[in-house]
């Protein structure tokens, strides 16, 4: 019997069927990872904007009570051994063999630092949730957790049960009274102050300039005169400026901390407040869409570790359609060239080994050649000729979006290439001779047969090209994209694209709060967050251009052969 | 000629050709038994003739079902299709040269009981002999393609057409002389165009034989000659 | 007729009709090896004109000179004279885009291309241009119904060609030949990718169509040869060997080599 269940299982063997196996296992554990890895991201990243249950905990001794008020963030367990020896503590019951200990988010950077702390479970002597606790959004020094005492509403001062509506009626005034500050500061002075610029480039190439000195100077006059208005408009601007920003005055909220402290925050400081012990589920939700939101759509503050993070989101999406269409062409017109007009020798052999060969190139070498050559020889060039009233000030001489995009257009042409001569050998030779019989000439035989034919397998060079192109981060790291840009790379402002712009991205953004950020506790679910965010978006970018081949391959099907 | 590159058909035209050869040679036979049936008053062989007769009836059924089978499924073009066109017609003419044989052999059965004045059918006689040999003459020329020797046939036909002429003008002043043998002569003159016919019926072969080869149908032509 | 050149005294029956395209010596080379061994031959108007030959004898070498699709590969050259309507269409004047025009071909699978019946119909007329809207849809209409498929087709017009059977396929595709109103046809095995239905429709229609056109067609198929066309040409390895009506050629050849090829013998 043995020697028939060894030859079974011998068989079996020779069967194939464990190759089979082992190759869905193999499979199944890709599956796996991605998964883990994609639900750990999610889960970190969403449950961050979750408003977490405030707790109050009741800790240190009796005759020296500490009182700490903030969000559980963590829990860990260590080993009574390492707790010992870390603090010296040995008055620990003997069955206990570990230790747990929590973290709290207390907040309150500026007045009682730190802001994360640790407390040890045995040391708690009560925990509890006030329902009254209340968590301040600020623009600076971060959250701040404690009691709403009074608010002052310009002269009058509202406490107790009124002081509730008080703070909603100061927070929607704090709102639109920034609204039109922002109004005030984006579109008016920057025109302005960009406007002031351009006349001194002006000023500067009328110098430049080989007119007469007579000539010259009345031209310089003329900028002076026009100068003089907008400096003055300027300075209107900004004394409403100062006015709006005045109101802010004599508005300010006293808060009490867990440790009896009070504390004044000026209104003008205060993003928003909520008190997460008292809302109902509906307003937690409420809540969260809201923080996601304002997540998306705020501009970063605290050194990128507190609000939003637009700028990178639109950075990166920007950088990549900007990077779609110089690749396409570019591509699709090398692709079209070596597949249908040049002769097919050892030269176009070599060339397209060389092409092959280029996406194998490591990224940071395009980051280099991208810096070496598009910036400080194009750019350069293009300064020289088309900027030299801003000399040495680069325009163009400098790392940019125009840059990005071009240097990540490069690292991933060769993709396009490839997909592209890929798809134009697969078209049928009868379709193009039906055409060029029909008295089409090559030309017209390749925009109104080949091209719509071979639409699909382009898109698919185009996807991956924005798939690698969403995910690259360091060649990007030289040639544009910074950890904090002063303005969009999209403004209401002539040109309205400024491709010279430096900007941020996504990726860069994920090292930079995860691996340069000065408060590592207050980043971290905002790398997560974050990281989260640029999946989706490669993923969004992706499925678009999927979604758009599958429609052409539907036209198209039946081609083939 | 090369042969095909299917095996199968050169097999099936060969069988064609010896289908019709086999039934070309059983109608000499006949001619001769007839003959012999008539001129030496063999009634035996006369009953051999009609039996045979059968025989080629079924050989005649047998090949036509063979040429059409060639011709619907292997579609024979060019001298293919000549080989199967002339076939065809000339089974129907060997099959009428069988019938003319039989009713010869008929004739010699009728008057096997009366004795044959000599001097009065060695003329009919010697025509035998030369249908026969025009016929034999007729099959060789087709079992080789031979044009040349398909055309001189074709012209010793008109030979044969003259001395049947004779032979019938002879025949009815037989009658009138010798009206004790009216029925004899009758006989005779039945014989006479029977003879006639055949030699019309290998004449017809020889015309097969030469659009089997040129491609040409030299059928109402006057005068077909070796080379166009 | 004892010429290996003998296409022109075969051509006696043929010749008090005006010739479409005049083969004059031609001779076409790959490279070093040549593929047609100066041929000549006169192909009549309004004719069906069949090439056959086995595989690689040049036939469909030499349908593809009468609209100079051999242009599109490297390393041919030529030698000799075509004479369409008396034009040297290889002189260096020839606009080849015009002169495909005039030589429409269909090729030996259906090739429509991956767009509407309708715009697969229109494609040559687009290509000229000049042409204005509602005349673009009359001469889709009579190209269809030239090509026997209007009735099948007319309520499906925005539809994808691909949707057709390949029979359909191969009608769409001479409609849309015919839709630029060529004075040539070549049919270069037009039916070898379909069923015997498909077929015969094809032929049927190569029939009506040589009311209007010159067609010259390539067969692998004799007895499509033989149905279909007015006049056979025999081509063996790049030489023509014999050029007659096709009731001669296909009962009577006059070489040996075409009775050999014809009846299915070793040549």
């Amino acid at each position: 019997m043995a020697t028939r269940k060894t030859s079974g299982l011998r068989s079996w063997l020779r069967s194939g069927e464990p190759w089979v196996w082992m190759n869905a296992a193999a499979v199944g554990t890709s599956i796996l990872a991605v998964i883990g890895l994609v639900g750990l991201i999610a889960w970190n990243g969403l449950a961050h904007f979750w408003p977490h249950a405030i707790v109050q905990l009741e800790t240190g001794t009796a005759d020296n009570p500490v009182i700490l008020l903030g969000e559980l963030v963590d829990t860990d367990t260590t080993e009574r051994l390492q707790y010992e020896e870390a603090t010296g503590d040995g008055a620990l019951p003997e069955a206990q063999t570990t230790v747990t200990r929590v973290l709290l988010k207390t907040g309150n950077r500026r007045t009682a630092p730190p802001d994360f702390r640790w407390v040890y479970d045995h040391r708690i002597n009560r925990i509890s949730q006030p329902v009254d606790a209340i968590v301040i959004e600020r623009t600076e020094w971060g959250n701040a957790y404690g009691f709403l005492e009074s608010v002052r509403d310009g002269d009058r001062t509202v406490t107790g049960v009124k002081a509730q509506e008080a703070l909603a009626r100061a927070i929607d005034f704090a709102e639109e009274l920034r609204e039109n500050i922002r109004d005030l500061q984006q579109a008016e002075l920057q025109r302005v102050n960009a406007g002031i610029e351009a006349l001194r480039l002006e000023d500067r190439r009328i110098a430049l300039s080989d007119r007469s000195p007579t000539d010259k100077q009345s031209a310089h006059a003329d900028v002076a005169q026009r100068r003089a208005a907008l400096e003055a408009t300027y300075a209107t601007l900004e004394r409403e400026l100062r006015e709006h920003i005045n109101r802010f005055q004599g508005h300010e909220i006293t808060l009490r901390r867990a440790d009896g402290e009070t504390e004044v925050i000026p209104l003008a400081n205060i993003v928003r407040t909520w008190q997460p012990n008292a809302m109902s589920l509906a307003g937690k939700l409420g809540h969260y869409l809201s923080s996601v939101w304002l997540f998306l759509s705020e501009d970063p503050r605290e050194a990128n570790t507190e609000g939003g993070i637009f700028p990178a989101l639109f950075g990166t999406v920007m950088m990549v359609l900007l990077m779609s269409l110089l690749v396409t062409p570019f591509g699709v017109i090398a692709a079209i060239y070596l597949r249908e007009y040049a002769h097919q020798g050892a030269f176009v052999r070599l060339i397209r080994i060389a092409v092959n060969n280029l996406a194998g190139v490591p990224s940071i070498v395009y980051g280099v050649f991208g810096l070496g050559f598009f910036v400080y020889f194009v750019g350069a060039g293009i300064d020289q000729l088309l900027f030299p009233e801003a000399l040495p000030a680069p325009t163009f001489g400098t790392p940019g979006l125009l840059w990005a995009s071009l240097t990540l257009a490069l690292l991933t042409v060769p993709v396009v290439v490839v997909s592209t001569e890929e798809g134009l050998t697969r078209i049928p030779r009868s379709v193009r001779e039906g055409s060029l019989a029909l008295g089409a000439t090559k030309a017209e035989t390749l925009f109104r047969v080949i091209l719509p034919m071979a639409s699909p397998a382009i898109l698919t060079g185009v996807i991956l090209a924005v798939a690698r192109a969403a995910g690259e981060v360091a060649p990007l790291m030289l040639v544009g994209v910074v950890k904090l840009a002063p303005t969009l790379p999209v403004d209401g402002l002539f040109p309205f694209l400024h491709l010279d712009r430096k900007f941020m991205h996504l990726g860069f953004h994920i090292y930079d709060v995860g691996f340069q950020s000065p408060n590592v506790e207050a980043a971290r679910p905002l790398v997560y967050a974050t990281t989260l965010l640029l999946l989706t978006i490669i993923l969004l970018l992706n499925l678009t251009a999927i979604l758009l081949r599958n429609r052409l391959e539907q036209r198209y099907r039946g081609v083939e052969g | 000629m090369n042969r095909h590159i299917s095996e199968q058909f050169d097999e099936e035209l060969q069988s064609a050709r010896q289908l019709m050869m086999e039934m070309g040679g059983l109608l000499e036979q006949q001619l001769s038994n007839a003959r012999d049936a008539l001129f030496s008053q063999q009634s035996e062989k006369a009953m051999h003739v009609i039996e045979t007769e059968k025989r080629i009836n079924g050989l005649e059924k047998e090949l036509d079902e063979h040429c059409i089978q060639i011709i619907a499924r292997r579609q024979p073009a060019a001298s293919d299709l000549r080989m199967m066109i002339s076939v065809l017609r000339a089974s129907s003419d060997l099959e009428r040269i069988g019938d003319e044989a039989k009713r010869i052999a008929r004739t010699a059965l009728k008057i096997a009981n009366q004795a044959l004045p000599d001097d009065r059918y060695a003329e009919i006689e010697s025509l035998m002999t030369g249908v026969e040999a025009m016929v034999a003459r007729a099959l060789d020329a087709f079992a080789r393609s031979d044009v040349d020797s398909a055309l001189a046939n074709i012209a010793a036909d008109a030979d044969i057409d003259r001395r049947y002429k004779t032979i019938t003008e002879r025949l009815v002043q037989d009658m009138q002389r010798h009206p004790d043998t009216l029925d004899l002569s009758m006989s005779m003159i039945w014989v006479a165009r029977a003879l006639e016919r055949i030699g019309d019926h290998a004449k017809n072969i020889c015309e097969y034989v030469v659009y089997l080869a040129r491609g040409e149908d030299v059928r109402h032509t006057r005068n077909p000659t070796a080379n166009n | 007729m004892t010429t290996s050149n003998g296409g022109a005294a075969d051509t006696s029956s043929i010749q008090d009709q005006s010739t479409s395209l005049k083969v004059l010596d031609w001779s076409l080379y790959y490279g070093a090896s040549q593929a047609l061994k100066s041929i000549s031959l006169d192909i009549p108007q309004r004719k069906v004109t069949a090439f056959i030959g086995p595989s690689g004898c040049g036939k469909s070498t030499l349908l593809r000179c009468f609209n100079r699709m051999n242009d599109l590969i490297d390393d041919v050259s030529v030698d000799g004279h075509i004479l369409l309507e008396g034009q040297d269409i290889h002189a260096p004047e020839v606009n080849v885009a015009q002169l495909r025009r005039r030589v429409g071909m269909v090729f030996q699978r259906p090739n429509p291309f991956p767009k509407s019946i309708f715009e697969n119909v229109a494609y040559g007329l687009r290509i000229q241009g000049g042409v204005p809207r509602g005349e673009l849809e009359d001469r889709v209409e009579w190209s269809l119904k030239m090509a026997a498929l209007w009735d099948e087709v007319k309520d499906r017009l925005k539809e994808s060609a691909l949707g057709l059977s390949g029979g359909q396929q191969q009608r769409l595709v001479i409609a849309r030949a015919v839709a630029v109103q060529p004075s040539v046809l070549l049919l270069d095995e037009p039916a070898s990718a379909l069923d015997p239905i498909s077929t015969l429709k094809i032929e049927e229609l190569i029939h009506q169509l040589k009311d209007n056109y010159t067609i010259v067609i390539v067969t692998h198929n004799m007895q499509q040869a033989a149905r279909v066309s007015d006049l056979t040409a025999f081509l063996y390895l790049g030489e023509l060997i014999e050029f007659a009506a096709t009731e001669q050629i296909f009962t009577n050849p006059s070489k040996k080599r075409t009775e050999d090829y014809i009846t299915g013998r070793y040549g």
